[in-house]
């Protein structure tokens, strides 16, 4: 890879040793990527989480060591000029009064978001920082950690970024560079994979079906689907979360609907495949159908608001939810940012969420900290995939709806 | 006798390890899949399910998923129970970025089908700087 004198002089130290060793990571990972300069990066969106129950069992000094390292990041100033926002954390800074928010664990994440702002990091912690005004315009470069928010960055804002990871985002935000690769190149933004839908999709869940099946279908590739609709912002948030879930994807095109494929054509660069996959009423449901193996019925958990809750989630929660009680034994959570949740306050969705016994959860989701659950409903493919593995849990994925019915009920009671 | 081959392939992130392989033709998600501390497998019906992953030089296709990645991989290596090596068909960023991060050497492009060649529990010498892997089958 090519730097420039000032790049080579950080990597040689100039800015001290910290910075050299984020040069280092940028320089090297351009490397294996292919990367042949490194470019401004405009806006990031970094990870820079306390461990929490993650790291449950851990010895003090890898404790010592893993927080030392996110102490030393948030110890330099964020780069002049870029828009750095801050990834979903695994505590709530609230009190929150359940063992899995570790009270030493969030006191180490409130002091760290201390250093983190006065570091120009915004405190955002949350996993769409779309919703809360770090919205990239077309052809922006970024550095976004948090795959299904790189995927709808890229998808349906046109921004461009790789997707990364903590330490490649705490370089970017701290030098206003990334190695230019993937994504970030035109020719790499070709579709690779075309999907027909012929599905009638009409809840964000069900576009979550969809991202799910194509995700495992398309691995590392870019998914381009067509003959449907435009998504509203909520269907394409579960379509985005649900494809980086089951596969690695980066991005998709949604012929006719996203800023770079104004018809298949151009979502292809001009080589449209002759073979394509369907997705037809019966994949639909039979991608539900994976998602919902189970031993019975009787639910503890319903976790919405994966990714984050948008206003218009929380209103449409709160409407459901008026007037009703969450079943005892049930734990009702809504995922969102504090930001959103600041509006949902003002009008009046919280206040009604909190007298049917559900509860608005900042900053965080019950995945992140592990709260034990056994038999889980949500409406999030990306929640319903990872929940099984790291809370140990059964899972039922289901529209908004038949989880409020759920959640009143206390048990499963079907699509309704 | 130990029956001993050479495969050559590209050293994607350099270095040198050993270690007992472990070996699946499948894709993994650190993410969600891998359980930071002990390096156990998580993911459930998962082929590796179960199975720790520290001090292997693990063979799978390609590692997938998240930006969680590289923390897992570092939380894993303090602890000492991340793999000693990659072995992928296919190279993800993130794993490749934990591998910078921690200093884990990764290799690809193997010239010779490695879930053909190295089977779990051969011993396996990744020199991703010469890029070459040498098995010693058990």
């Amino acid at each position: 890879m090519e730097l420039t004198g000032e790049q080579q002089a950080v990597l040689d130290g100039s800015r001290g040793d910290y910075l050299a060793k984020c040069m280092r990571w940028l320089v090297e990972w351009g490397e294996v990527m292919g990367a042949k300069r490194l470019i401004k990066v405009d806006n990031t969106h970094a990870l820079l989480p306390v461990p929490n129950l993650m790291a449950q069992g851990a010895s003090k000094e890898t404790m010592d060591r893993y927080m030392a390292d996110l102490v030393e990041a948030c110890s330099h100033g964020t780069h002049p000029g870029c828009t750095c926002t801050v990834h979903a954390a695994f505590v709530t800074l609230d009190d929150v009064d359940v063992p899995e928010n570790d009270p030493e664990q969030v006191q180490m994440q409130k002091d760290l978001a201390v250093l983190a702002s006065d570091a120009g990091f915004i405190p955002t912690f949350t996993c769409a920082p779309y919703l809360v005004g770090n919205v990239p315009l077309k052809g922006e470069v970024l550095a976004w950690t948090e795959s299904s928010a790189v995927v709808y960055a890229n998808s349906i804002l046109g921004a461009r970024t790789t997707r990364h990871g903590t330490e490649s985002a705490i370089a970017a935000s701290l030098l206003g560079l990334v190695p230019e690769f993937g994504v970030l190149l035109d020719e790499n933004r070709k579709g690779t994979l075309r999907i027909e839908v012929t599905a009638e999709l009409e809840d964000p869940p069900d576009w979550g079906a969809l991202g799910y099946f194509a995700g495992k279908a398309a691995g590392l590739g870019i998914p381009v689907f067509n003959g449907i609709r435009r998504p509203s912002q909520d269907e394409a948030k579960q379509l985005c979360a649900a494809l980086a879930t089951s596969g690695g994807v980066t991005m998709c095109h949604i012929a006719g609907v996203t800023p770079e494929a104004p018809t298949l054509d151009a979502a292809f660069q001009g080589d449209v495949p002759e073979d394509y996959l369907t997705f037809d009423a019966e994949t639909l449901k039979e991608t539900y159908e994976s998602l919902r193996v189970r031993t019975g019925d009787e639910i503890d958990s319903v976790i919405l608001g994966c990714p984050h809750a948008s206003i218009n989630e929380l209103s449409k929660i709160a409407a459901l939810l008026k007037g009703k009680k969450v079943a005892e034994g049930v734990r009702l959570w809504i995922d969102t940012a504090r930001g959103t949740k600041g509006n949902a306050d003002r009008m009046g969705y919280t206040e009604i969420i909190e007298a049917a016994g559900g509860r608005i959860l900042c900053d965080t989701c019950p995945t992140n900290m592990r709260i034990p659950a056994k038999r889980i409903v949500t409406h999030g493919f990306k929640q319903a995939h990872y929940a099984r593995g790291m809370v140990g849990a059964e899972v039922i994925i289901a529209k908004t709806d038949a989880c409020i019915r759920a959640a009143v009920a206390g048990r499963w009671l079907g699509d309704g | 006798m130990a029956d001993t081959i050479d495969i050559r392939g590209h050293g994607v992130v350099k270095g040198y390890a050993e270690g007992e392989a472990l070996v699946a033709d499948t894709t993994l998600s650190f993410w969600g899949e891998v359980d930071a501390i002990t390096g156990k497998v998580i993911g459930v019906g998962h082929p590796l399910e179960g199975i720790s992953l520290g001090g292997r030089v693990l063979v799978i296709r390609s590692t997938k998923g998240s930006s969680g990645t590289p923390m897992v991989l570092n939380l894993a290596q303090l602890e000492g129970n991340a793999p000693v090596a990659f072995v992928n068909v296919e190279v993800d960023g993130l794993a490749a970025l934990g591998c910078i991060v921690n200093e884990i050497p990764m290799m690809t492009e193997l010239e010779r089908d490695p879930f053909e060649l190295i089977a779990t529990g051969d011993h396996v010498v990744v020199d991703a700087d010469e890029g070459v892997l040498r098995v010693t089958r058990k």
